[in-house]
């Protein structure tokens, strides 16, 4: 395969230039909630607003790892196992799933996609109470189970929607060589297409991590002990009857973002060249 | 890759094999779960003697009774954790455990709940929505259990349906109104006690960088425990306000806002928000309750502030706020009962009253709770004027459409004879 | 035996490959999805949830529904809100794409980095744009004030035009990454080759855009378009912590009216009603998705 051509140094500057000026622009927010998350909350209220604290104020980063009933790496753990959970009931449902229907055209097919989407239709709210009786009979009621199996909902349709069109953009050729090579369907499947679809699954993977690393209602619904309870439930320590404390909400929202993005840039290597790899060869 | 994959693969079996064996975690399906069909009665002796998922206690087989409350004040749920631990080894029965369900799911999750059988012993709950849970049936009747002669009316108005009580007010609180000493000295001005004077003094300690007088205005019931006072201050009532008495206290929170002395943001201001800004400095005179006062003690000590009774229109009005408690059918109600009976008595309310910045429910303690110079005295006082919301079912409908309304005058969307029009027709179309 | 074997010669087989995901979400939406709809054909309040009688009055939730000025008004709120997002999130997540698929030496690691506005959970995020956006402490008015755009400070979140514009802004903040990095994908499903013969042939930048970037990546932009239109039309936390449907109900969707009328005001089924609208209007919207794309397609 011919490399791309390499842009000009100063083409390779001004871009990077670009490049970063988004970043500040598009990151604005965030370094906003960092630095409200180091001011007092006088300073919060200041008119005008100050563009870096003036006196530090690090109780709130103190408050977000022990409030009350509230443990910051309980919680932690709690999230990484739902979202994992998750993923993983997603990526091992999903990408059979969306391979069966990008590659066979069985007479359902349209109806299964259709439906696929028709889960994703309704809003979290009244979904609440069926799943809820659901899980109580399941005897998963305020387990982290309840939490992964509702989480799931969320990344199977949009991994399979996703999905299809990688498996779909897969040439038949490449199929046809692994049965010559005497692989019957599922081992073709597995061997070949898995690799080959890649960028897709690490997209669809990351996505329903996240899904569900962002999801509050269910993780709040079904679990009931403070202890189990994802972290994004932590919000409500912050945010109550008594009015929303700004400093320390938004150290919340530092912390809960940090671990997360640290896992990030280590896997940016398999991320990137995972997503950027390209599926197709001439 | 492979990394993830190996990773991934782990955790799918771990998950398989926790879901096959079915886990099901230690305290789920204690307590609350089985519940006796329909004709439930009191006879939870059967229910407790089954207590097979046992809970926590050890040997005596403690049966476990859980409580949902949504204070997410740190010293709140201190104070509740103690009184629990108290009761707890006080006596071997019953081991009661409190679930924090934060506020804004609170009637969420006892809908859900209720859908699903799946609800606590006990529930800590704000009492304008304790009327609401009767109609569903889900609280236990306690008429006779529990002395309240004594308790404030409005409180114990707030859990009786039909004559019959559900439930037993756990404290009681009202608006008062704050106002900041030294701003008020430095403009000269003099502690209001009509609605004109109120307007005059605001207007007075408006600066650039102070507004006169905030409340939370928010549309929700927050908002309508705020705005209540004014309405009820003019002789209108909740469910009669389109009437020359709505339209005036409509027209007087206009007033407000368009002379500038309050801020259009206290539509987004909590409570707790208002409060914010008025140890901020930001706010001269703010509306808030008692509840207030401790963070306000720990987190703005050198604030010179004082409180006094809501300026009058034609009468002084301020609305009863607090929680109740509720025992729910269906439950463990024998152990329920006997917690209650504990944390009802003299003592603990007292301990929990002031821990808590609350007031007693309970009339005789109230008056002795507090002593002349301290700031909730006030507020003891406020509370003879102090009406609650509702009761009635349908209460959160009401009072939506009063809710509603001041928004829409606050933010110029209708005029107060439009907006107190079309809260009239929404409530008359609930209640009659 | 033989005849099941012959029905998963062909095609069919690919049934085996769906069953697995297609069971799970049948259970575990599908019942929900069916008592949803039943509810919304009865009369549930708080008085008959766990006792009494359920009575079914079918379709009068629905049309009391339609003479509601609310539910009306977050129809149109959640129609609008929704096209306007899109478009933008799509344009700028899709000039973003193509702008870091060009090699240069900072792309990588920004591009990544641009995708942390979409790893804070939903609700973190509403805050953070209530305290940008707020009238005097709020940061978008002190630098709309100082580069001398306004005289005065917008209240944004208090008066119903510019409230709904600040959503529309945290939620376009919140989608850019999420078109940005799907059409970052489809980009690297198009063969290089195609670029290079097209510019051998002479074509210009403009020109291999519209001819052979677009057409190629037309799957992946129904994806993104799809799902990106049903989860900013289901849009709930966002609303809920940023304005709570106000003010004066002005930025009411139909999820947040939904879960209002269900869990603050006891009315289960005229909040089951108001959900199953939403997802008759997005059924209407995948109808046309999956014709649009399953077209033409043989085997």
């Amino acid at each position: 395969m011919d490399e791309e051509k390499r842009l000009s140094r100063k083409t390779n500057i001004l871009f990077s230039v670009i490049a970063v000026a988004l970043l500040c622009v598009l990151l604005f927010p965030l370094y906003w909630a960092l630095i409200t998350s180091l001011k007092t909350e006088q300073e919060i209220f200041q008119n005008p607003p100050t563009f870096y604290p003036h006196i530090l104020n690090t109780k709130s980063y103190a408050a977000q790892v022990e409030t009350g009933d509230f443990n910051m790496f309980r919680s932690f753990a709690n999230s990484f196992l739902i979202s994992m959970g998750a993923t993983v009931i997603a990526v091992l449902l999903a990408v059979p799933a969306s391979y069966g229907i990008a590659k066979y055209h069985f007479k359902a097919r349209k109806a299964v996609l259709l439906s696929f989407l028709v889960t994703q239709m309704l809003p979290v709210s009244v979904l609440l109470t069926p799943m809820f009786i659901m899980f109580k009979n399941m005897h998963v009621y305020n387990t982290w189970v309840a939490a992964v199996l509702a989480d799931a909902t969320i990344g199977i349709p949009f991994s399979v929607l996703i999905l299809k069109n990688y498996f779909a953009s897969i040439p038949k050729d490449l199929e046809e060589a692994a049965y010559l090579d005497g692989c019957n369907k599922f081992s073709a499947f597995v061997r070949i297409l898995i690799p080959i679809a890649k960028p897709g699954v690490m997209v669809c993977a990351i996505f329903s991590f996240l899904y569900a690393w962002g999801d509050l209602a269910y993780g709040m619904t079904f679990i009931l002990d403070q202890e189990k309870r994802p972290i994004t439930a932590g919000i409500f320590n912050f945010m109550g009857q008594y009015g929303t404390k700004w400093s320390y909400l938004t150290a919340f929202a530092v912390v809960t973002i940090i671990p997360v993005a640290i896992i990030f840039i280590f896997m940016q290597k398999y991320i990137v060249s995972g997503m950027t790899s390209g599926a197709v060869k001439g | 890759m492979k990394k993830k994959k190996l990773t991934a693969l782990l955790t799918a079996v771990a998950m398989m094999t926790g879901i096959l064996s079915g886990c099901g975690s230690k305290g789920a399906e204690s307590a609350p779960a089985e519940k006796t069909p329909a004709a439930d009665e009191a006879s939870s002796e059967q229910e407790s003697a089954g207590g097979e998922n046992g809970g926590t206690a050890a040997a005596g087989d403690a049966q476990p009774i859980t409580i949902w409350y949504y204070w997410e004040n740190e010293g709140h749920q201190a104070t509740l954790d103690q009184l629990i631990q108290e009761y707890n080894g006080s006596q071997d029965q019953y081991a009661v455990t409190a679930k924090y369900v934060p506020f804004a799911d609170f009637k969420k999750q006892l809908s859900i709940g209720a859908s699903a059988d799946e609800l606590p012993d006990i529930a800590i709950l704000d009492s304008p929505d304790h009327a609401s849970y009767v109609d569903m049936g889900i609280f236990e009747d306690l008429t006779g259990k529990f002395d309240v002669d004594n308790y404030y009316e409005g409180t114990v108005n707030s859990c009786t349906v039909d004559g019959k009580l559900y439930g037993v007010p756990f404290g009681a609180n009202c608006l008062a109104l704050y106002y900041n000493e030294d701003m008020l000295t430095a403009a000269g001005g003099s502690v209001p006690t009509t609605w004109d004077e109120l307007k005059e003094t605001a207007k007075a300690l408006t600066t650039d960088a102070v507004t006169g007088l905030a409340f939370c205005s928010v549309q929700n019931e927050e908002g309508t425990f705020n705005f209540a006072p004014w309405l009820w201050s003019t002789g209108a009532t909740s469910y009669d306000i389109n009437n020359e008495n709505g339209v005036r206290a409509l027209t007087f929170v206009q007033e407000l806002i368009n002379e500038g002395v309050m801020s259009k943001e206290c539509i987004n201001w909590t409570q707790g928000d208002v409060m914010n800004q008025f140890i901020a400095g930001n706010v001269a005179m703010m509306v808030n309750g008692p509840w207030q006062i401790p963070t306000m003690q720990s987190e703005a000590p050198d604030l010179n502030w004082k409180v006094t009774l809501i300026p009058k229109d034609a009468q002084y009005a301020s609305a009863l706020g607090g929680e109740n408690y509720a025992v729910v059918t269906g439950g463990n109600v024998d152990g329920a009962l006997d917690f209650l009976t504990f944390a009802t008595s003299e003592e603990k309310v007292k301990f929990m009253m002031n821990q808590f910045g609350y007031i007693s429910a309970d009339k005789t303690i109230a008056e002795s709770q507090f002593a002349q110079d301290s700031p909730y005295y006030p507020f003891v006082e406020e509370l003879n004027y102090a009406m609650a919301r509702g009761p009635l079912a349908e209460w959160p409908s009401v009072s939506d459409a009063i809710s509603l309304a001041f928004n829409q005058v606050i933010t110029g969307t209708a005029t107060p004879e439009e907006a107190a029009a079309q809260a009239q027709a929404t409530i008359d179309g609930i209640v009659k | 035996m033989a005849k099941i074997k012959k029905f998963f010669r062909y095609e069919n087989v690919g049934i085996l490959f769906v069953l697995p995901a297609f069971l799970y979400m049948l259970v575990f939406v599908g019942y929900p999805i069916i008592h949803n709809l039943i509810l919304s054909f009865q009369d549930v309040n708080a008085g008959n949830l766990v006792r009494g009688t359920k009575n079914f009055i079918l379709f009068d939730n629905y049309l009391e529904l339609f003479q509601d000025s609310v539910f009306t008004a977050s129809l149109w709120n959640t129609l609008r809100f929704t096209v306007l997002c899109l478009v933008f999130q799509f344009i700028v997540g899709f000039a973003l794409a193509l702008f870091f698929s060009k090699r240069f030496s900072f792309a990588k690691p920004v591009r990544g980095i641009l995708l942390v506005p979409w790893m804070i959970p939903i609700t973190v995020t509403a805050l953070m744009f209530k305290l940008l956006f707020a009238t005097d402490i709020g940061i978008i008015n002190f630098l709309l004030r100082s580069l001398h755009l306004i005289e005065k400070n917008i209240e944004w979140l208090t008066t119903p035009g510019t409230a709904m514009f600040a959503l529309i802004c945290a939620n376009v903040w919140i989608g850019i990454p999420f078109n940005m990095i799907l059409i970052s994908t489809g980009l690297t499903t198009i063969p290089k080759e195609l670029y290079e013969s097209a510019s051998i042939d002479g074509a210009g930048k403009v020109q291999t855009f519209w001819r052979i970037t677009l057409p190629l990546l037309k799957p992946t932009i129904e994806s993104v378009l799809i799902l990106g239109f049903i989860y900013t039309f289901k849009v709930y936390d966002l609303v809920y912590v940023m304005t709570s449907g106000g003010p004066v109900n002005s930025t009411h969707m139909l999820s947040t009216y939904s879960y209002k009328l269900s869990f603050e005001m006891f009315k289960y089924s005229k909040g089951s009603a108001v959900a199953n609208v939403l997802l008759v209007i997005l059924l209407f919207v995948g109808v046309f998705y999956i014709r649009a794309t399953t077209e033409g397609e043989n085997d």
